[in-house]
């Protein structure tokens, strides 16, 4: 794990440092682009392979939630963008995990990540949008809040990482007892 | 509802501003409802570059989808107010649109990498693929489409944004602002009011013309920005015999301002610029000429026989149809000889 986390970090370095754009789509020589009067050229020949996961470090981290003492949870990863590239997903219904009402959660990012600001909104599970959802805690650093009252709600935590590495929002679904 | 429009123009003005520093800070920073879409990092493209894409070789979407990205593309040339750069369909692109199973990350519908002012990528999942949030369906691969899909024009045109720079607009928690951009965080499915909006949205324009400039001295600025202006005034004489003739130039310009990206010190013509006076000593102004837009940019003129003492300011009120404030000149003054010809007035003054 350790060797695998090293290996993540510098990854990181790498896209931080160059902005390599790869992502959602095929790491390919860079596309042409024309200037306004000028004729177009041939690139160069497109893979057809489609774009590879962004489950690596093409990707924001792992978000994970976890109540004091309880099993931590990874939220469903939904809109983000990050670095060059970015994903477009609907509102999620968010990964399953109960809590106890007003429970204090917490959440850290996985393996690494730092978050400059964050914001937990709800809605009942069932919403199919975020039209009704309603902001429960924000904040700057280490995401930390209160679990909302008794039922079933999606949890929508978005994070913007620090240094405009990009802004992601995960889900939950939480079962409040 | 002016009193609103300008608390509105107030918070947009210092929305803007942090939405500009985001932008030279780096890639994305959540910003406050209605103001401009945030910026994305990265480099921008060339001003009115023309960026060709074609479908990915192997994974070219359907025929039907491959129309409907065609006209984002077209649309956002039709409606971007800005020099953003255009798109358009070449079978030599080089910037490969792409459809199919590939991932857009576990939940995604649609994905874009940009590396301006190289080029950039796209990809649009399959019809009919099945996520845990359910079934994606676009709507034009249905010749009646069902409530529940997804506009591709739409989509494209969002992820167009993407690629010209746009972060995701951050909406009032109402959504009610909702169709003041097409870039959004969560896209929305017919029948859903802006589910198929098929033009860039006033803050996705903002953010276009903060970062490519607009296309012209005398183009409107988007609704969502609160752009400070300064008027300058300037006249041929500051002090005329009666009747004497005085030459008024004004210039109207953004206020200088790294904010405001491209638009910083961008000279404001074809505007309604009006030159009041006031006698010397008095308080109230009145309108006394409009001002004629002359060379350079920017500039409004007036020539007028003067028969009395006054001060005069040149103003550009604030319009309702686009992103400007106001402003007026620092007042200067003329001062008018006394009549020594007859016929001369019983009193001085025009």
């Amino acid at each position: 794990m350790p060797a695998r986390s090293a290996a993540r970090r510098t990854v990181i370095a790498v896209v931080a440092a160059t902005i390599v754009v790869v992502g959602c789509g095929p790491a390919v020589t860079p596309p042409s682009v024309t200037p306004p009067s000028a004729t177009s050229s041939a690139p160069p020949a497109t893979p057809s392979q489609p774009p590879p996961s962004v489950a690596g470090r093409d990707a924001p981290p792992d978000a994970v939630l976890a109540a004091e003492g309880g099993d931590a949870v990874t939220g469903q990863l939904g809109t983000y963008t990050w670095f060059g590239t970015g994903s477009d997903s609907p509102w999620l219904t968010g990964a399953p995990l109960t809590v106890g009402s007003g429970e204090p959660l917490s959440l850290t990012v996985v393996p690494d990540g730092r978050i400059a600001t964050w914001e937990v909104r709800d809605v009942p599970a069932g919403a199919g949008g975020p039209e009704e959802a309603r902001t429960i805690a924000k904040g700057t650093g280490a995401p930390a809040f209160e679990a909302p009252g008794p039922g079933t709600w999606t949890v929508e935590i978005t994070l913007d990482f620090a240094g405009g590495a990009g802004q992601a929002s995960y889900f939950w679904r939480l079962k409040v007892e | 509802m002016i009193t609103q429009r300008r608390r509105h123009r107030r918070a947009a003005s210092l929305l803007l501003i942090a939405a500009v520093m985001a932008a030279l800070a780096g890639p994305t920073t959540r910003i406050a409802a209605h103001s401009p879409d945030p910026a994305l990092g990265g480099d921008t493209f060339a001003q009115d570059g023309r960026l060709l894409y074609d479908w990915r070789s192997g994974a070219a979407p359907p025929a039907a989808m491959r129309t409907a990205i065609n006209a984002a593309a077209a649309d956002v040339g039709e409606s971007r107010a800005s020099r953003a750069a255009t798109f358009a369909y070449d079978s030599n692109g080089g910037n490969p649109i792409g459809y199919g199973t590939g991932t857009c990350g576990v939940n995604g519908l649609a994905c874009f990498t940009r590396d301006a002012p190289n080029g950039f990528t796209m990809w649009f999942r399959e019809q009919g693929r099945v996520f845990d949030w359910g079934t994606l369906k676009w709507c034009q691969m249905y010749t009646d489409p069902p409530n529940g899909c997804y506009d591709v024009e739409t989509i494209a045109l969002d992820e167009l944004g993407h690629v010209e720079g746009l972060g995701h607009h951050v909406n009032y928690s109402d959504d009610s602002d909702y169709t003041d951009a097409v870039v959004q965080t969560y896209s929305r499915t017919k029948p859903k009011e802006g589910y198929n909006m098929h033009v860039l949205g006033v803050c996705d324009i903002a953010q276009l013309q903060i970062r490519y400039d607009i296309p012209g001295a005398s183009s409107k600025y988007s609704t969502c920005l609160d752009v400070a202006t300064v008027m300058t005034l300037s006249r041929s004489a500051a002090s005329v015999v009666y009747g004497g003739n005085v030459t008024f130039t004004a210039t109207l310009r953004v206020v200088t301002d790294t904010a405001y990206g491209r638009l910083s010190d961008n000279p404001v013509s074809g505007r309604a610029v009006r030159l009041q006076r006031r006698p010397p000593g008095t308080t109230t102004w009145t309108n006394f000429a409009t001002m004629t837009a002359t060379s350079p940019t920017g500039s409004y003129v007036v020539s007028a026989r003067l028969y009395s003492s006054a001060e005069f300011r040149a103003v550009f009120s604030t319009p309702t149809n686009e992103g400007l404030r106001g402003d007026g000149s620092p007042a200067v003054a003329v001062t008018v000889g006394s009549c020594t010809t007859a016929p001369c007035p019983l009193s001085t003054g025009r």
